[in-house]
């Protein structure tokens, strides 16, 4: 085999090479890395599962002693041994339920004035700035909601809404009661800021995929600002829209800290939004280091599983929705 | 065109602009909700947390009920599982998103472990905790600090693996075959040139995902828990400052108040710190090209 | 269809520029597949050694696939495959007894976009050849300014070796890849259209520098440019929708093409 001369600039010096069968080595070393790899990728499926199998190991007393009866029984006794899980479940559904109801129209709003209000050079600033809302830590909440927030509910806001909307029919029973500031409505209300960033930044980056030319050829027909996004935009993104609305369920549903400040850890179902209620990670966090007896401690990791399959269906659903968004991108492109 | 269909369509013309205008008005008011919410937060953090700021905070222990003291065992405490967690987690968390990025990426496999890898980012933490507790803290009787930084590495995890997958995704492929042109092999290519394109991606995610455990709580609860003293042996329960802020702000005391605002202010100071420092160092790569 | 194997070993004062050169690579019945597509058909060409081939033909004609067949970086995609001949010295390099390895040290490529690493100008060409040598850092030095030399880039860049490679310019960016891919030691080099993301003055600089190579390697070029096959090749391959149609010496093959497609496509009929 001819070798390419080594004439410039004078006599090729000896050329050493390198361990023999460097093809040999590297396949080996290209196997081994591949493995490895593959190994700590697997890992992330093996967390998820094990951290599912863990909380059903650590609940099945409490669900062998107590059945389905678990779900829907509102005890909750340390002393006569007898749990159920309905008043968290209720007040996690009720909060989240609170905190979508009052985020999604808002992080709507945010979101057209990022895509279509919004002047280039403010862009960034505001939504730099809704992002901040995600950083800080949900314990800051919990602590501004508890001195701050709470304080002037419990002044003025539900006082005034036991004035003007307690008196309301149907919804009544539910906006009045003692106004102590601590309660489901708070604790809603703190959700809802909590979600904000991420339903906007979601919703966000969906409108900025609808094609510039579908956009365009509206314009061109006349049509205005909100009509484009009305009739063109939120059409094509409906799936990623509700997957949004999803994702911030999802996250509601799991949120700690901000809640158990102002949620007041009670036991005792009420209808009224007023009165401290409990949710499933707030009962977990409360009570955990006092749980003494072992059926305690297995009926509030069984709470914990709960809230793991729920959250798991409802960002499995988001992620489908908007899986389905990028597909149809994928599609055009 | 008739006089009269004129100005039927006028009017259409107005009330579809007035409808329009309600809508951006609508959606302007919003933002300032949004923002407005904010700055309320933050301000409370700042002026309660800088009313409450001391040289003490990091001098002095935690205290007892009702006297003064400080925060360091608790910002020792998160130190230590904080750098333990990256270095359990950032490994683990590259090397998935590598197999992810460079060998799975349009493959059923790829697309499940991304899928799941998506979930537990958006997971409850405390259903981490709760997890590591079954799995290091019920089988050894009590709550440790290796514990904390376990869970604390869990939350981690999912964090890298994504921002890793995707900057790795950004690397140019004619870089990869230009490397493979040479002659090099695969692990080769991966790890002297590919990482080398990604790296300013890469360590962005790991701060982004720094900043999100440093502030997490309810995880700590089962793990680590809290230890009112200074502890050399990370097997015993330690103090962080996330949990005592926790037990101090529901508690009476108000020079315990104080020191959970201290905390939480400096908590705050630090992540939104490791959040801008992220961002400028992602500008930073993109304007190197 | 009349390929180069056909043809009878031509008298040396046919040739003006090479001297008589046995073919380096010969392709023989060369079929490619990206997954059930059939890009490449039966392909059979000879190119010689010491001499610039240009490889033409209009967009999707095959021609950057041939080129890619035969240092085989095809094979860092599932689903794209080869079958035929590829004689590299005799030696079929298609056959996976032929390591690939060795393959890409023999040939070496240069992409259409440069693609310098990320790392500095001097570690961009030690770093390949510390895969293959252990060279002491006088003989590193002196490889990477032979290499930076042959590219014509050692001048201008001789003072800043250890700066970043992305601080260069594109044509200075590609020159250093050209020098990177000398470093490993190459017989043969391939260049998949190298200076069409490249101004007309950088052009000109990288055309005098392949020129000037071809004394020593044997060099493979895509290009859709004609006047630039023109002015720097010495054997012409035309081909179309997956075929070679045809190949010949530069003169013949302009002046006057056997095949009345290479003809219409020359002249612009089409492209």
């Amino acid at each position: 085999m001819s070798i390419a001369s080594d004439e410039f600039g004078g006599p090729a010096p000896p050329r050493r090479f390198k361990s023999p069968a460097p093809e040999r080595s590297s396949g080996a070393g290209d196997t081994i890395f591949k493995g490895l790899t593959g190994a700590m990728a697997a890992l992330v499926l093996i967390v998820m599962g094990g951290a599912a199998l863990a909380m059903l190991w650590g609940g099945l007393l409490a669900f062998k002693t107590f059945g389905l009866r678990f779900l829907w029984s509102s005890d909750w006794d340390a002393v006569a041994h007898k749990f159920g899980a309905f008043v968290p479940i209720y007040g996690t559904l009720v909060t989240s339920a609170i905190a979508i109801v009052m985020a999604v129209p808002i992080s709507f709003g945010i979101a057209i004035f990022l895509t279509e209000l919004a002047p280039k050079w403010l862009r960034g600033p505001v939504g730099t700035a809704i992002e901040l809302l995600a950083a800080v830590p949900s314990i800051i909440y919990g602590m501004w909601g508890l001195f701050v927030f709470v304080p002037f509910v419990a002044t003025y806001l539900e006082p005034w809404m036991n004035d003007h909307v307690g008196t309301l029919p149907i919804i009544g029973p539910l906006f009045s009661g003692p106004p102590i500031g601590i309660g489901m409505l708070t604790a809603g209300t703190i959700l809802a800021i909590m979600i904000l960033p991420f339903i906007t930044a979601v919703m966000r980056d969906v409108f900025g995929a609808v094609p510039a030319e579908l956009k365009e050829s509206a314009v061109a027909l006349g049509s205005t600002t909100w009509e484009v996004i009305s009739h063109v935009s939120l059409p094509y993104t409906r799936s990623a829209v509700v997957g949004a609305i999803f994702l911030g369920l999802g996250r509601s549903l799991g949120e700690t800290m901000a809640v158990t400040f102002v949620l007041g850890n009670a036991h005792d179902f009420s209808l009224s939004l007023f009165m401290p209620g409990n949710s499933i990670a707030a009962a977990i966090a409360n009570e955990f280091t006092e749980a003494d007896s072992p059926l305690y401690v297995s009926s509030l990791i069984a709470l914990g599983f709960l809230l793991f399959v729920v959250t798991f269906i409802v960002l499995a659903l988001a992620k489908l929705m908007l899986l389905r968004l990028g597909r149809m991108e994928g599609a055009k492109t | 065109m008739t006089a009269h269909s004129a100005k039927a369509m006028r009017g259409i013309i107005l009330r579809r602009q007035i409808a329009n205008a309600a809508v951006l008005v609508a959606a302007s008011a919003s933002t300032l909700f949004g923002l407005f919410w904010l700055a309320w937060i933050l301000w409370t953090t700042v002026s309660k947390g800088a009313a409450a700021l001391k040289p003490a905070l990091f001098t002095q222990m935690t205290p007892p009920p009702g006297t003064e003291g400080g925060l360091l065992n608790a910002f020792a405490g998160s130190l230590a599982m904080i750098v333990m967690a990256v270095i359990i987690g950032t490994p683990v968390g590259i090397l998935a998103g590598t197999w992810l990025a460079e060998f799975a990426r349009r493959t059923h496999l790829g697309a499940a472990i991304r899928f799941v890898n998506d979930i537990l980012l958006s997971a409850p933490s405390i259903v981490i905790g709760l997890f590591v507790y079954e799995l290091a803290v019920r089988p050894v009787g009590h709550f440790s600090g290796y514990a904390g930084s376990v869970a604390l590495a869990m939350i981690l995890l999912p964090v890298v693996v994504r921002t890793s997958d995707e900057a790795l995704q950004l690397v140019p492929d004619p870089m990869r075959e230009a490397a493979l042109a040479l002659g090099l092999p695969r692990w080769k290519i991966t790890t002297k040139v590919v990482y080398r394109a990604a790296s300013t991606g890469i360590l962005t995610g790991v701060l982004l995902a720094v900043a999100r455990i440093s502030g997490e709580t309810a995880p700590l609860l089962f793990t680590a828990l809290n230890n009112q003293y200074w502890t050399n042996n990370l097997g015993n329960p330690l103090a962080n400052v996330p949990v005592v802020i926790f037990q101090f702000a529901l508690s009476p005391y108000d020079s315990w108040h104080a020191l959970a605002w201290a905390g939480a202010l400096i908590v705050t100071l630090f992540v939104l710190t490791l959040g801008i420092i992220a961002r400028a160092a992602f500008r930073q790569r993109h304007l190197n090209g | 269809m009349d390929d180069g194997a056909h043809q009878p070993d031509r008298p040396a004062n046919a040739r003006e520029d090479a001297p008589v050169a046995a073919a380096k690579i010969r392709i023989r019945d060369l079929d490619f597949y990206y997954g059930k597509l059939r890009a490449l058909k039966k392909v059979s060409v000879d190119f010689p050694a010491n001499t610039i081939s240009a490889i033409i033909g209009p967009s999707g004609c095959g021609k950057s696939t041939l080129l890619r067949t035969v240092n085989g970086i095809y094979e860092l995609y599932p689903g794209q495959r080869a079958s035929g001949e590829i004689l590299l010295d005799g030696e079929d390099v298609l056959n996976r007894r032929y390591s690939r390895s060795r393959l890409r040290k023999n040939v070496g490529m240069v992409f259409q976009k440069p693609t310098p690493f990320v790392l500095s100008i001097y570690e961009n060409i030690a770093f390949p050849i510390r895969h293959y040598e252990a060279l002491s850092r006088a003989e590193m030095n002196d490889r990477v300014e032979e290499v930076l030399s042959q590219a014509v880039l050692w001048d201008e860049v001789k003072d800043k070796l250890k700066r970043s490679a992305l601080a260069l310019s594109g044509g200075q960016q590609q020159r250093l890849c050209i020098a990177r891919t000398l470093a490993v030691r190459p017989e043969v080099l391939l260049l998949d259209e190298p200076t069409s993301a490249l101004d007309p003055i950088s052009t000109a600089r990288i055309e005098q520098l392949l020129v000037e190579l071809a004394k020593r390697y044997t060099i493979l070029i895509v290009t859709h440019n004609l006047q630039q096959a023109a002015r720097i090749s010495q054997r012409v391959a035309f081909m179309l929708a997956g075929e070679l149609i045809e190949t010949d010496d530069r003169e013949r093959f302009f002046v006057n093409p056997r095949d009345s497609r290479t003809s219409d496509y020359v002249t612009g009929r089409f492209g």
